[in-house]
């Protein structure tokens, strides 16, 4: 194997196996379902965080139509997410954790980029919201 | 059979450490990002510090992986565009929905439906990505220089 782990590859080993009706998952789609698996046990028996509703965006868009704007931008975020993530070669914990601590400079440079951008994206929708 | 079991195992443990430490939650990655807690910022810096010292101690055995006996090896990756680019999207996604891949599979995980229609699109990224690599494949290396889409041969696409 000698590939670096990150959640992205989980995710995309996940999909290549549905989208090629292929019957079984490689090492990093268990991943994800130890990921999923792991979440739904430490949340049974000692809880998650507490959500009331989805922090500032329920806050700003409330009611049933407040839901749907909240799904839809949700939604656009996850897709910006899939696609940014896949074409940086990795996400939070692959350029950001695995690929820093390997000492790669393509994941300090990913990793300084998405969390100066992800800073200035709050700071603006926490004025504007 | 033994690499997927690790790999599961795996899972388990960071999902019970995404749960347990709160990165659920888009509040606490919010106030992070707002510079309202340091939480975050401690938790990552000391998440990649202890990563680094491991694989550092590890690099210096030149070792052999536990379960396949490959030579466990990495090459520095050179930044390029596609980094930099990708990672605008990506920012642009985390700092409105307060998830990364890792957390959205953990609200799923803890039942929130929130976490439904960010993994929707989740997955419409990865698939659109996928269409345009495959188009990128298609057209050859000539126009793959000044593409952001990796070829699929590139070291780290999978991660």
């Amino acid at each position: 194997m000698n590939e670096r782990l990150g959640m992205i590859g989980a995710w995309s080993d996940v999909i290549g196996a549905i989208a090629a009706r292929r019957p079984s998952l490689g090492p990093f789609g268990w991943m994800l379902v130890g990921v999923v698996g792991g979440a739904a046990g430490y949340a049974l028996v000692a809880g998650g965080p507490v959500f009331h509703g989805y922090s500032y965006l329920t806050d700003a868009f409330s009611g049933t139509g407040g839901a749907i704007v909240v799904a839809a931008i949700l939604l656009a975020a996850g897709f910006l997410i899939g696609l940014g993530t896949k074409i940086a070669g990795g996400c939070t914990s692959g350029n950001g954790l695995s690929g820093n601590a390997m000492g790669s400079p393509a994941s300090l440079v990913a990793t300084m980029t998405f969390f100066a951008t992800a800073i200035v994206v709050t700071v603006v929708t926490e004025a504007l919201l | 059979m033994r690499t997927r079991v690790a790999g599961a195992l795996i899972g388990v443990v960071f999902g019970v450490v995404l749960t347990w430490s709160g990165l659920t939650s888009p509040d606490v990655i919010r106030d992070g990002l707002l510079f309202r807690d340091a939480y975050l910022f401690l938790l990552f810096g000391t998440a990649v510090t202890t990563a680094f010292a491991g694989l550092w101690l590890l690099r210096r055995r030149a070792p052999r992986a536990l379960l396949t006996g490959e030579r466990v090896a990495w090459e520095p990756i050179r930044p390029e565009r596609r980094h930099v680019a990708g990672s605008l999207l990506f920012g642009v996604g985390w700092g409105v929905a307060g998830a990364c891949p890792g957390p959205i599979a953990t609200q799923l995980g803890q039942g929130i439906a929130w976490g439904v229609p960010t993994a929707v699109g989740l997955v419409a990224g990865i698939l659109l990505f996928g269409r345009l690599q495959a188009r990128a494949a298609a057209r050859g290396d000539r126009s793959q220089r000044v593409s952001v889409i990796p070829s699929p041969q590139a070291g780290d696409a999978t991660a």
